[in-house]
């Protein structure tokens, strides 16, 4: 399901980046969201320790040993050509991030973009802007993705420029709400009497303002992310064999699963998890924004 | 009786969504051009010659500039034509209406399964607010939100259908049954209620409930959440209080009061999920055979079926805004402080 | 609809999902699962691939049919017996009496109409007749019909006359259209293509009922079949694109036939109660393919180093069991004129030396296509290791039929792994058309039916060794020249290197009975019965 659909219009505002502290403490006081962080930093180390995790090469073929079940030589088993499915999902950690990386260094800069400038003059440009924005909100961002994908052809780099240009919006949004409120501001008047450019204030003093609940936008936004990069991988229009991404190993994994469980459940787990962390912790990040709640406990 | 500044409003709605339209037109015709099918060829064939090719080129309006195609699709959308499917060799307005009814009787189960799990879920979450009802409810629910649901589907087919044998497997109905029932509605539950069949309907629900139920759960999150929060609004305001100073059991205040108001607000919750559920449902019909709107897009999206693809993703695109628009609409007619 | 009343709904629904359901297919109906993506049409003259001979043969008729287990012999069909003149140049088909499923007669007209149309509309089937100097142009010669029972084809060049018979044993090219049927529902001169493309004009044991692309294809028993009386009412064809679902299926009585099974699942079913499977020699081969358009390919040292580098034991092996046997020579087993296989094995460091020969010492920067489905995703994925081996790198590209052969008929590829080779007919000539044979090179002449072209391949010696060994009517003699070819082929390295025959292997339900897969591909299912 497609929450910033769904959520349009609704915003959170956070004043400046101090409190990102607190809401860490936050976070980890509450069982649910401290899991989520937990699997988040295990992925993150997964990644970067990968090359010493992974038992195996993760696209060693082995056609001897195809399709052999979780055991001593192997934990999560071999998967039709023989490769380790455990190497291969460790190794997939590094293309999860990656996804998530790219989309999100794309789209923060884009949504900031359009929505400080949208908000910051108003006017025919802010009505022009926010109806774009408005046209690319009215799809469920893996149809979107798909038929972007269709248009580009099928690849991982494809895929991620794909979901990003299906997750811009609903961050555009958030910005020139944002925005508006600081548009007021005495500073900005003050810059503007100083004779600061247009461009000028928006990047040094609104875009500054705009970060920390454009930072936490992007967080909840990445559980979509890896639920839509796996459902393009196991369409056959993300990552492209041999790469070990998990919704790709789902999709090939799904011809031998019958007799060889192994080859979809350990993906499939691995996804539910990551993108379960990302949930609970956007929950949680919902939960510590809201004043009432961070205030009470 | 409509006031003055409700036509007013009613008539920037309408344009707001004119111009959403043309957007959508203009983003589908995009990614139609860049599709890289070529329309041409689909059309002549291998064994065609230049000349052929090329008149046929010209007829299509390629040579002409990119505004002026734009021009001709929106021509052509306005008098109802969508052109012709690759595939099929058919009108791709006649194919949709071909796959659409499968796909809505499954969304539709869907949204009944997930809108019942959502606000039980909801309601009870609320009540017992960071107790441990509510974060198992919170686990429960985002874990539906989380799952792969192909993934999850294949799973399910495995254990429910290849090992317990409970459900039916891939396909909307058992394979033999397939043309035997009038199509009235195309609503293959509806159709073999109608024709008194009622071996064909227990075969269709038998096949459907596995991949509504996922759909619903999965849909089912978004409901919770927002069920949660009114209900919380509610329970924090005075005239629960009183209610419950009167007399009135926990129960009864929850249900007579606190839910009937917010009700409207579901309907316009639900409304929008609904929508969100043609993007699971996309996945799900490639695990479950499903002969639906999903199934028919992904495998016109391996092929390159140009006409179809920007068919497809245009009718999403409407249908997301009609919801949209009828969510307010449902909002403003309903709700008691707008009336 | 009240809350309650919603509650209930889904509470009975859950009740009923709990009842266990086995369902056995009805005894009169057959449920076949297949895989329905290669089929854009069922017009016998526009189709492709062995999907839609599986379906129309039992829609359509030929004057003969391929015999399924004797593969070089011809049964009567619609042609109860045939003479061949004694010069070798023409053929006279004696029709039996008949009716097609719209209770039109079967006349001779008929049929040499729907080789005229075959030939006018000019689509993939024709060229089975066009590679034996078949034409437009020269159809009111080479077909005629005396009278409302006598067909006469007369060859427009010197061909051995029982490779004609066999070809009009086909489904496709050899398939008899209802003429006055077909012709009412003509369409701007399109002699009724757009309408049988999802209609049927047959005379054969089934009607096509109902056509939905991606979905399912729907047979009704004929009831104006001249033959015996179909066991089967109706025969559902259903796209189970997966094989695993399709096992499923076949395991829990859900379907009669499954014909895409892959290796796994016919290894894992051979031991399941109430299944059995039947494995026939089918046609054509996989292959590794180059493209003589890039110019490193040109060089033959670089194209027998890539023979070197395929893993023959390996690949069939570990991937092509019920795909395909090891089989090296570009000639079907079992047909006129095999010689031995000639023994190559994957060699590393041979192949290496002859890139090295070649100017390529360190190796080449190749793409490598394949078709994203089973087995040929596993085979560039598995071929890409060895390739790696002999220092070629290759980046694979996968794809479905038209981004993957599309590619290979505008001849913009490198590499490619597929499967195709003739063999349909069940004679070498058939083989050699469709896999060496190439009579025109040039870029216009887009012979898109010849890999020989395809590949950018010509071999004036060849193309001639073909033509004469086709015509010639002395057995020994014939024998020898296939022979010579096979030398040939053996020495200019062809870009199209065979690793594996292809197999069929289908799963049924073990009440089925007279179910005989016709390595063809046009199994006839009027035969089969269910006995419980």
């Amino acid at each position: 399901m497609q929450t910033e659909t769904l959520k349009k219009g609704r915003t959170m505002t956070v004043p400046g980046l101090a409190p990102l502290g607190r809401i860490l403490r936050f976070l980890m006081r509450q069982p649910t969201s401290a899991f989520g962080l937990g699997v988040i930093g295990l992925l993150i180390f997964g990644a970067v320790f990968a090359p010493w995790l992974a038992t195996h090469d993760p696209y060693a073929q082995d056609l001897a040993n195809t399709l052999a079940p979780p055991g001593g030589g192997h934990w999560f088993g071999t998967d039709e050509l023989g490769r380790d499915i455990w190497s291969r999902l460790v190794w997939g950690t590094r293309i999860t991030l990656t996804i998530i990386a790219l989309v999100t260094v794309v789209v923060g800069p884009i949504g900031l973009a359009v929505g400080t400038i949208a908000g910051y003059y108003g006017g025919k440009v802010d009505t022009v802007m926010m109806r774009i924005t408005d046209i690319f909100l009215s799809f469920p961002s893996l149809i979107l993705s798909l038929a972007f994908v269709a248009a580009l052809g099928p690849s991982l780099s494809n895929a991620i420029i794909a979901i990003a240009l299906t997750s811009w919006p609903p961050i555009a949004r958030l910005a020139r709400a944002e925005t508006l409120t600081f548009r007021a501001e005495d500073y900005v008047s003050a810059a503007r009497l100083q004779g600061a450019s247009d461009a000028r204030i928006i990047l040094k003093s609104i875009v500054p303002m705009c970060l920390p609940s454009v930072l936490i936008r992007l967080t909840l936004n990445m559980a979509t992310v890896i639920l839509t990069a796996a459902g393009l991988g196991f369409l056959g229009l993300g990552a492209q064999p041999p790469l070990p991404e998990w919704g790709a190993m789902i999709a090939t994994g799904r011809r031998y699963m019958i007799d060889s469980w192994w080859l979809v459940t350990f993906p499939g787990i691995a996804i539910l998890c990551v993108s379960l962390a990302f949930n609970l912790v956007g929950d949680g990040l919902r939960d510590a924004l809201d004043p009432k709640q961070m205030n009470r406990r | 009786m409509l006031t003055h500044s409700r036509t007013r409003g009613f008539a920037r709605q309408v344009g707001t969504i004119a111009v959403t339209l043309v957007g959508l037109l203009i983003l589908t015709f995009v990614i139609g051009r860049l599709m890289p099918a070529d329309p041409v060829r689909a059309i002549v064939g291998e064994e065609a010659t230049q000349d052929t090719y090329m008149q046929v080129y010209q007829e299509l309006g390629l040579d002409r500039p990119l505004p002026v195609q734009f021009l001709m699709y929106l021509r052509d959308v306005v008098t109802g034509d969508f052109g012709t499917s690759i595939r099929t060799g058919q009108p791709v307005i006649h194919d949709i209406a071909a796959v659409m009814p499968a796909t809505l009787e499954l969304a539709t189960l869907a949204i009944l399964i997930g809108a019942t799990l959502g606000i039980t879920m909801g309601v009870i979450a609320a009540v017992k607010k960071d107790r441990w009802p509510d974060q198992l409810i919170r686990v429960i629910s985002l874990a539906g939100h989380s799952m792969p649901i192909f993934w999850t589907g294949m799973i399910a087919l495995l254990i429910f259908y290849a090992w317990l044998g409970w459900v039916g497997g891939g396909g909307r109905i058992d394979d033999y049954f397939i043309g035997l029932v009038p199509e009235v509605t195309h609503f293959i539950l509806i159709d073999a209620a109608l024709a008194g069949e009622w071996e064909v309907f227990w075969s269709a629900l038998n096949h459907m409930i596995l991949p509504a139920s996922l759909l619903g759960y999965s849909s089912s999150a978004y409901i919770t959440r927002m069920t949660r929060s009114f209900m919380l609004d509610q329970i924090n305001q005075e005239y629960v209080t009183t209610a419950r100073v009167k007399g009135l059991s926990v129960r009864q205040t929850i249900w007579r009061h606190a839910f009937l108001n917010i009700r409207v607000q579901l309907v316009t919750i639900v409304a929008l999920a609904y929508g969100a559920l043609l993007e699971g449902a996309v996945l799900i019909e490639t695990v479950f055979s499903w002969p639906g709107f999903g199934q028919y897009l992904t495998s016109n999206l391996m092929i390159g079926d140009m006409n179809a693809v920007m068919t497809c993703v245009l009718l999403v695109g409407v249908i997301f805004i009609a919801l949209n628009l009828l969510s307010d609409v449902l909002y403003r007619v309903f709700d008691p402080r707008t009336r | 609809m009240t809350y309650q009343a919603r509650l209930r709904l889904t509470v009975a629904a859950l009740a009923l999902a709990a009842t266990p359901v086995l369902a056995d297919t009805p005894d009169n109906q057959l449920v076949v699962g297949f895989s329905m993506t290669n089929i854009l049409t069922l017009d016998p003259a526009a189709i492709t691939g062995k999907e839609t001979v599986q379906v129309l043969a039992n829609v359509y008729d030929g004057l003969v049919q391929l015999d399924p287990v004797n593969r070089s012999e011809v049964q009567p069909d619609l042609a109860e017996r045939w003479d061949v003149a004694e010069d070798g140049m023409s053929i006279t088909f004696h029709l039996r009496e008949a009716e097609f499923a719209s209770g039109n007669p079967v006349r001779a007209e008929d049929v040499v109409w729907s080789f005229k149309r075959l030939l006018t509309l000019n689509l993939a089937q024709a060229s089975f007749l066009k590679t034996y100097g078949f034409s437009a142009e020269g159809a009111d010669a080479a077909f005629a019909a005396p009278d409302e029972r006598t067909v006469v084809v007369t060859l427009p060049q010197k061909v051995n006359p029982q490779l004609i018979i066999a070809t009009l044993g086909i489904v496709g090219p050899g398939s008899v259209l209802d003429s006055v049927e077909v012709m009412e529902h003509e369409e701007n001169g399109d002699l009724g293509a757009a309408w049988l493309a999802q209609q049927s004009a047959g005379s054969a044991a089934f009607v096509l009922q109902q056509w939905q692309s991606n979905n399912l294809v729907l047979l009704a028993e004929n009831e104006n079949f001249w033959g015996e009386k179909p066991a089967m009412r109706r025969i559902v064809w259903r796209h189970i694109p997966e094989s695993q679902s399709q096992r499923l299926q076949l395991e829990r009585h859900d379907l009669d036939i499954a014909f895409q099974l892959a290796p796994a699942d016919l290894t894992a079913l051979q031991t399941a109660e109430g299944v059995k499977i039947q494995t026939t020699p089918s046609a054509g081969f996989y292959y590794l393919a180059m493209s003589m358009a890039d110019e490193r390919f040109q060089d033959a040292k670089v194209r027998e180093a890539m023979r070197y580098l395929i893993d023959y034991k390996g690949l069939n092996e570990a991937i092509l069991p019920f795909y395909g046997t090891e089989h090296q020579r570009p000639i079907s087993g079992g047909f006129f004129g095999l010689l031995e296989d000639p023994g190559y094995a994957f060699d590393p460091e041979k192949a290496k030396a002859l890139l090295a020969e070649a100017g390529y010492p360190d190796g080449m920067d190749v793409t490598l296509r394949a078709l994203s489905d089973d087995p040929f995703l596993n085979l560039a994925t598995a071929m890409q290791a060895t390739l790696a081996q002999g220092g070629v790198r290759a980046e694979v590209i996968t794809g479905s039929g038209d981004q993957i052969y599309g590619a290979m008929r505008e001849r913009k590829f490198e590499m490619l792994v597929g499967r195709g080779g003739g063999g349909q007919l069940p004679d070498p000539d058939s083989n050699m058309r469709a896999l060496i044979y190439n009579p025109d090179n040039s870029a216009e002449a887009r012979l898109t039916n010849f890999q020989g072209w395809r590949t950018s391949f010509y071999d004036e010696e060849l193309n001639r060794l073909i033509d004469a060994a086709a015509s010639e009517v002395d057995v020994e003699a014939r024998r020898q020249m296939y022979a010579d070819i096979q030398n040939r082929i053996d020495e200019v390295v062809p870009p199209i290197l065979p690793f594996s025959e292809v197999v069929t292997s289908a799963g049924y339900r073990d009440d089925l009975e007279g179910f005989v897969v016709n390595p063809s591909w046009s199994t006839d299912l009027s035969t089969v019965s269910k006995n419980r």
